[in-house]
């Protein structure tokens, strides 16, 4: 495995809505892209028994998760023709109506940059080693569990 | 190396262990920490996860993960 070539796709605290701002400026360069397709997971203020999901924090086994990303990454660049893709994972406490994941797929046609993209933002569900804590309002807790 | 609600059964650091296989990981986890044993995880053994009784070498880092819930 090629340590270099790993991006590492974890920040700490929520995505600011200018960083994916800036993201999508930064191609205005790469004129071979005609699409682009973004998925933004956002903390959900989930109710449980009366109690309301203030914020979820996130932990990860980072050496794990970014040789799986890596896998990823390289799998779905085998099966789409992308011009580019970047994955962003928040850690540390999210609030409610942040946003925690960004996902950006790039390609020269639609249809390849909405397929990537979707069937990235699932394998990130599945296969990466990451964990969120729903921290409710009163501060007790429960672990979240991906449907 | 314990993570997510496995941490909080074991204590979050990780943790040394003289151990031939990942079988008798889990038995030694289970007498120090019983709560473990009724805990759904999988093993990864340095970094990729095994579904069967792995052997260990001098050195394997072995890590407890609970369902995951990124994104």
């Amino acid at each position: 495995m090629n340590e270099k070539k790993m991006k590492d796709i974890f920040m700490d605290g929520p995505i600011p809505a200018g960083f994916i701002a800036d993201s999508i400026q930064k191609h205005s360069t790469k004129t071979n892209i005609g699409a682009h397709s973004i998925f933004l997971g956002q903390v959900r203020a989930d109710e449980l028994l009366d109690r309301k999901v203030a914020a979820i924090d996130y932990t990860t086994y980072k050496e794990m998760a970014l040789e799986k990303m890596h896998e990823i990454r390289e799998s779905i660049f085998a099966k789409y023709e992308l011009t580019c893709m970047h994955v962003h994972h928040s850690l540390g406490t999210i609030n409610a109506g942040e946003v925690c994941l960004f996902v950006f797929t790039s390609s020269k046609h639609r249809k390849t940059a909405m397929d990537a993209c979707e069937e990235v933002v699932e394998l990130i569900k599945v296969e990466l080693p990451v964990w969120g804590k729903e921290i409710f309002e009163d501060d007790s807790y429960t672990w979240k569990t991906n449907k | 190396m314990p993570f997510g609600q496995i941490a909080e059964i074991t204590g979050a650091d990780a943790f040394q262990l003289e151990a031939a296989d990942t079988d008798q990981v889990q038995q030694a986890l289970y007498k120090r920490f019983p709560a473990l044993e009724k805990r759904a995880y999988a093993i990864a053994v340095n970094k990729v996860i095994v579904k069967d009784n792995t052997m260990l070498s001098s050195g394997s880092v072995v890590a407890l993960l609970p369902p995951f819930s990124g994104g």
